[in-house]
């Protein structure tokens, strides 16, 4: 694809998917829903990244979200729940302030965005390839690249502790 | 509007999806879900960024990718902790969680 473009069919499409199953992770009541909704919302994602031009974190997102955190998290799911509710979407006391705060952010960010020129009108860049990007991971950023990697074998050390049973020590 | 300010609205409402679930929603791993909602809306934008904002070189794609190293570590632990706190209490929801009240 052509560098900075942006094809409005597709983008509306994609929007509109990633919208659609956001909104359904946060208004069904069935957790299972919710959860079906999120990696459907994370897929709209991997296809709005592939539309940036960035291939690589499309690939990624698919293989991370959609299928390392979306199971984990369903398992969570399987271990904790006993609660089979209806399809129904989910309403109580705070939903009300909730949505009026997340409202006023959304207008507030929607008014920052479209009033504020982020670029100037025909700047144009495009996404670096696989190439290049793994030649600035493994030259430039290649500390925070080994830091990233033992924070997350802490992270997992940490929740494995975390998780067991108390008598297992 | 440049192309990117789509890509960012479209973040920014996302990003305020999530944050609707984090505050309305009780179940601990609803709010979790909605959590990894926001990141994904945060990586959204960067992504954009990267790809139209010239000399990002592809390092807001880069960010994005340390974002999602964190967010997976953040997910572990955060449920790790649900499953520990669901043994102790029978209980995924965030009212029930209430020892600590002062």
């Amino acid at each position: 694809m052509p560098g900075g473009d942006f094809h409005p069919v597709f983008f509306v499409i994609v929007a509109a998917w990633i919208l659609v199953a956001g909104i359904g992770v946060v208004a069904f009541r069935n957790i299972v829903h919710s959860a079906v909704s999120m990696i459907f919302c994370f897929l709209g994602v991997a296809f709005a990244f592939a539309l940036l031009n960035s291939e690589l974190l499309a690939i990624i997102q698919i293989l991370i979200y959609v299928g390392a955190i979306s199971v984990v998290i369903i398992f969570a799911i399987m271990l904790t729940q006993q609660q089979t509710g209806g399809f129904k979407l989910f309403f109580n006391r705070q939903s009300i302030w909730a949505l009026a705060a997340s409202l006023a952010v959304a207008v507030l960010l929607t008014i920052f965005v479209v009033s504020s020129k982020v670029l100037p009108k025909g700047t144009t860049a495009h996404n670096p390839n696989v190439h290049s990007l793994s030649s600035l991971l493994f030259n430039r950023y290649v500390f925070p690249f080994e830091l990233i990697s033992l924070v997350l074998l802490a992270a997992m050390v940490g929740a494995i502790v975390l998780a067991r049973k108390e008598d297992d020590r | 509007m440049h192309a990117v300010d789509w890509w960012l609205l479209l973040s920014a409402l996302l990003f305020c999806i999530g944050a609707y679930g984090v505050l309305a929603r009780r179940n601990v791993i609803l709010v979790i879900m909605c959590l990894e909602l926001m990141l994904n809306a945060v990586n959204l934008a960067l992504v954009a960024l990267s790809n139209f904002l010239p000399g990002a070189q592809g390092r807001g794609s880069l960010f994005a990718l340390f974002v999602i190293t964190i967010a997976a570590a953040e997910v572990t632990v955060g449920l790790g902790i649900v499953i520990s706190n669901y043994r102790n209490r029978r209980s995924v929801q965030a009212d029930d969680y209430d020892e600590m009240k002062g």
